[in-house]
């Protein structure tokens, strides 16, 4: 398999095994951390009515969860760089559930914008960092297929979420489902427990990881058998001890000079803007244009239902030889592809359009959830990608909670949804062009930097050889001699 | 308009709104004469009218025969109702006369809403406070006042805050479109069945709906459930992994 544009890991990933633990347990992680604030809403009508507050001080809560899971990132990734994803996901696992506890006493509105919006939002940052970043340390060869389903959770989750949160405030009202809720989100700590740190101390092969130089490598290894690394994997050596400093570091603030990173940031914080918007008007639509209620939540489940297929089967198809070593296309044509959704959308008359745009919505929303973070990983090497996703979250932070409220505020000024849909659809596709043409760009440079590489390589294989080679000549002359 | 004998009723209904301002003509609003074939036409009224019903004789003056009416209210003939009509002589054929009856059903403005339309109870804890609302569309008219009433039984009783100022309170809204009753302390005693009226000129209209007042071990239960397992579950989980990589260590590297 050809290998992706990163930087070596140091050891093998073992690519199966234990890594598929890792995997469930990153899919209830990340689960719980997209779909349990979306999930909450079930409550906010009686607790409204409870504290008689308005309904926008209600939706406070879910933008404090919102926001706090987003800003929570990058201090979500220094713990990770330093104690690994598994204390970090306990610890998460731990908050939430102490949050919602707490909540499930309050007395006040403020109070579960503390409990619920802040601790829980943090406690939610705390889980899906590391349940990232470690899929990245377990999987190389078939990541992209690990990151579908680990993504696939949210909408797994979200979709077991939905009538358990029904039966819960129907049995139990709203404080007593909050303690309960807060005892289901400690799974997220038999999710944490899955997460084993992998081991590092095996030896990497070298026909899997370096490039062309096959001739010098396979001599190096019948020279070096029982030696780490030798002189030709030095550079390898070299790159991973660096690496291992970064990992030290707090966070990877040089990330900020590394190119496929900045691409994707520049991307993403526009596409941001007109991500999740669609997803919250989506019902509203609908019984806008005349659709009752029952109707309107069911477009919302055949979203999700697609949203949940496509996401593995987009993984899949990332891994295949023909897409992975170029993904970042793959990544750019879900992302346009929304956009193109969006800007169609306008044109569905009737339920049965709806029904088709859902359908279609949800296989883009899902592809570009599953390919999110792959292609982060694929740009950033697993080394950096924590402190990679802990500044992209909390720079995202931004578009991700104005995106819904200007959306709506769109509709409000014209009175029709379609502006809403056309905004979003342009949001969408200008980053989507950005991207094929800045990743055309970048993956020149890339091929280019790899052939430079490759020769240098190939000149200091030869002078070592040639070292030796007198070496042992001197060596063979004094013994003689 | 088909006629059921040679002789064709026209019935009118003619609706005198009365103000209770100085009017010195009350309206005269004739709703749209019936077809024979119509039973029943639905009004909404928030204040009491007076409903005149008219019923209308037309046809051939001169060949019409000496004829009793009546008002007949559900099946019941309305005392005074009766009319004689004196016609001239003749031959006549007649048919069935027909009861024109129409029904006007005395309808409110819908019944209010309470909270979300559920017809699942609110469940609260003891201790606690619970909040229910009651709410009236803001398309149809608004009520002049609110009522709760609490069942006992097959009784009802209205809820009178000044006797218990601190275990209830009711709470209105400025333009009398919803209204709030707060149930401070509550006790298992309080779990029922309550209504909210809004209170029109001509009537009452009522929701109800349950409260379900439980002990917050209830969903501790469940909670505690779930926390075992999950203490199992983690527990389970490294011991799993400490039993591997003792293996790995006495199998050696």
């Amino acid at each position: 398999m050809p290998p992706p544009a990163a930087t070596n890991l140091g050891y093998t990933p073992p690519d199966g095994g234990w890594g598929w633990a890792v995997v469930f347990g990153a899919f209830i992680s990340i689960g719980f951390s997209y779909a349990f604030p979306k999930s909450l809403t079930i409550y906010f009508k009686e607790i409204q009515e409870y504290f008689s507050v308005s309904y926008s001080q209600i939706a406070w809560v879910s933008s404090v969860m919102l926001a706090s899971m987003y800003a929570g990132g990058p201090i979500s990734s220094m713990l990770v760089n330093r104690y690994g994803s598994r204390p970090v996901v306990l610890a998460g696992g731990i908050m939430v559930c102490t949050g919602m506890v707490l909540a499930s006493f309050g007395t006040s509105i403020i109070h579960l914008y503390l409990c619920v919006g802040v601790i829980g939002g943090f406690g939610l940052a705390f889980n899906l960092q590391p349940a990232l970043t470690i899929i990245g340390t377990y999987f190389q060869a078939k990541r992209p297929l690990a990151n579908g389903l680990a993504m696939t959770g949210s909408p797994v989750v979200l979709f077991t979420l939905a009538p358990l949160n029904q039966f819960l405030f129907d049995s139990f009202g709203w404080r007593g489902s909050f303690l309960i809720l807060g005892s289901i989100v400690m799974n997220c700590c038999v999710a944490g427990a899955l997460m084993r740190p992998v081991n590092k101390r095996v030896k990497p092969k070298p026909t899997n990881e370096s490039p062309k130089c096959n001739g010098g490598a396979e001599e190096a290894e019948t020279v070096n058998t029982g030696t780490p690394p030798a002189n030709l994997l030095n550079e390898e050596s070299q790159t991973a001890s660096k690496g291992q400093s970064n990992v030290h570091k707090l966070i990877d603030i040089s990330l900020f000079k590394h190119r496929g990173f900045l691409i994707y940031l520049a991307g993403n914080v526009i596409m941001f803007f007109g991500f999740f918007a669609p997803v919250v008007f989506l019902a509203p639509y609908a019984k806008h244009l005349g659709i009752d209620e029952y109707s309107a939540a069911f477009l919302l489940s055949i979203f999700a239902l697609v949203d949940m297929f496509i996401r593995p089967a987009t993984g899949f198809i990332g891994n295949t030889k023909w897409v992975r070593p170029r993904i970042q296309y793959f990544f750019s044509f879900a992302v346009s592809y929304n956009g193109v959704c969006h800007l169609l959308c306008p044109l569905a008359s009737g339920y049965l359009g709806l029904v088709v745009y859902a359908v279609f919505f949800g296989l883009a929303f899902g592809m570009l959830s599953a390919l999110l973070f792959e292609v982060l990983m694929d740009l950033v090497g697993a080394n950096r990608f924590s402190s990679a996703v802990g500044l992209v979250t909390i720079i995202e932070c931004g578009p991700v909670l104005l995106g819904p409220p200007l959306s709506g505020a769109l509709v409000d000024i014209f009175g029709d949804y379609k502006y809403m849909y056309y905004a979003c659809g342009v949001f969408m596709l200008a980053p989507g062009i950005f991207f094929f043409i800045m990743h055309y760009y970048n993956y020149k440079k890339l091929d280019e930097e790899q052939r430079q590489s490759v020769a240098t390589e190939m000149k200091t294989s030869e002078e070592t050889v040639k070292l030796k080679m007198n070496q042992d000549e001197k060596r063979v002359d004094g013994t003689d001699g | 308009m088909t006629c059921m004998s040679t002789f064709c009723v026209f019935l009118h209904l003619f609706l005198l709104t009365s103000e209770a301002s100085s009017s010195t003509q009350p309206p005269l609003a004739p709703i749209t004469p019936l077809k024979t074939d119509v039973r029943s036409i639905k009004i909404e009224l928030v204040n009491p009218v007076n409903l005149t019903l008219e019923c209308t004789w037309t046809g051939n003056q001169n060949k019409l025969p000496n004829i009793t009416s009546y008002w007949t209210k559900d099946g019941e003939e309305i005392q005074n109702s009766q009319l004689s009509v004196q016609f001239h002589n003749g031959q006549y054929n007649i048919k069935q006369v027909q009861h024109f009856v129409s029904i006007v059903s005395r309808s409110f403005p819908s019944v209010p809403q309470i909270g979300e339309v559920r017809d699942k109870p609110i469940i609260s804890y003891m201790g606690d406070s619970a909040v229910l609302t009651c709410k009236m569309d803001d398309k149809k008219p608004k009520p002049n006042t609110w009522n709760w009433y609490r069942h006992n039984g097959t009784e009802k009783e209205q809820i009178n805050v000044t006797v218990e100022p601190h275990r209830y309170e009711i709470k209105n809204k400025e333009e009398k479109t919803e209204t709030r009753l707060v149930v401070n302390n509550l006790t298992e005693a309080d779990s029922g069945l309550y209504s909210c009226g809004a209170v029109y000129a001509i009537g009452t209209t009522m929701s109800h709906v349950e409260l379900k007042v439980i002990a917050f071990m209830e969903p501790l239960k469940p909670f505690i459930v779930i926390m075992v397992e999950v203490v199992v579950l983690v527990a389970a989980i490294l011991l799993y992994e400490k039993s591997q990589s003792k293996k790995k260590v006495t199998t050696g590297s």
